[in-house]
């Protein structure tokens, strides 16, 4: 069945062009569920098979336990979404989407690199906790969207 | 960059959803090219000027005149 698109002057069939662009917007909706299913099934495996008492977020380690199996496959889920999708993502987007990546990314990373130093010379100074490897992650994370966000918003 | 983008895909009547589609890109990519917010890149200022079967230059101005 031809798919149409709705005018002022009623329906009228999909542009070659058009129906190009509904297909890339398909895929890019199949690419962010596939995105958001691997990460709920990864928090969801992370909560539900804990076996320890630490804490991801207070920086626990030691007490943090989880199966082997399990470790290994959520190791396994966290390399597809954090390696595989973003490099398959990059291949898929124009150079419009892949500069606002570009700007995305570099925030996150000069966050982290201006971070870590003024994490670790607010510690020496007794105002905050020592850093830990969630707290730095989460910064080039948190930051990452922001950016994501300010590139949306100004490219 | 200014350019003439929004005027000839007007032209012809097309959607920035169409001219996205035929040119392999997404339609904010279109809308910001149209906006000035973004210069295509080379291969895809080609793709564009191919489309409309122009020069680069015809659709596209960056303000510089050269005589001769």
């Amino acid at each position: 069945m031809m798919e149409s698109i709705m005018t002022d002057k009623g329906p009228r069939p999909l542009g070659p062009g058009e129906a190009r662009t509904r297909q890339r917007r398909r895929n890019q909706a199949i690419y962010i569920g596939v995105a958001a299913l691997a990460g709920g099934v990864i928090g969801f495996a992370t909560g539900f098979f804990d076996q320890g008492d630490g804490n991801l977020f207070a920086g626990d380690w030691e007490d943090l336990k989880l199966p082997p199996a399990m470790a290994l496959g959520i190791a396994a889920l966290l390399l597809a979404v954090f390696v595989a999708l973003p490099i398959y993502g990059f291949r898929m987007i124009d150079d419009y989407k892949r500069e606002q990546n570009l700007v995305a990314f570099s925030g996150g990373c000069i966050a982290v690199v201006a971070g870590f130093p003024i994490w670790a010379a607010l510690h020496a100074g007794g105002f905050v906790p020592a850093p830990h490897a969630f707290g730095i992650f989460a910064i080039a994370y948190v930051s990452t969207i922001i950016s994501y966000g300010y590139a949306r918003w100004r490219l | 960059m200014k350019n003439r983008l929004k005027v000839l895909r007007a032209e012809r009547d097309w959607s920035q959803a169409e001219l996205a589609g035929r040119l392999d890109v997404s339609r904010q990519a279109v809308n910001a090219i149209e906006t000035g917010k973004h210069d295509p890149s080379l291969p895809l200022a080609f793709r564009i000027a191919r489309l409309f079967d122009m020069r680069i230059e015809e659709i596209f101005d960056d303000g510089e005149h050269h005589d001769g």
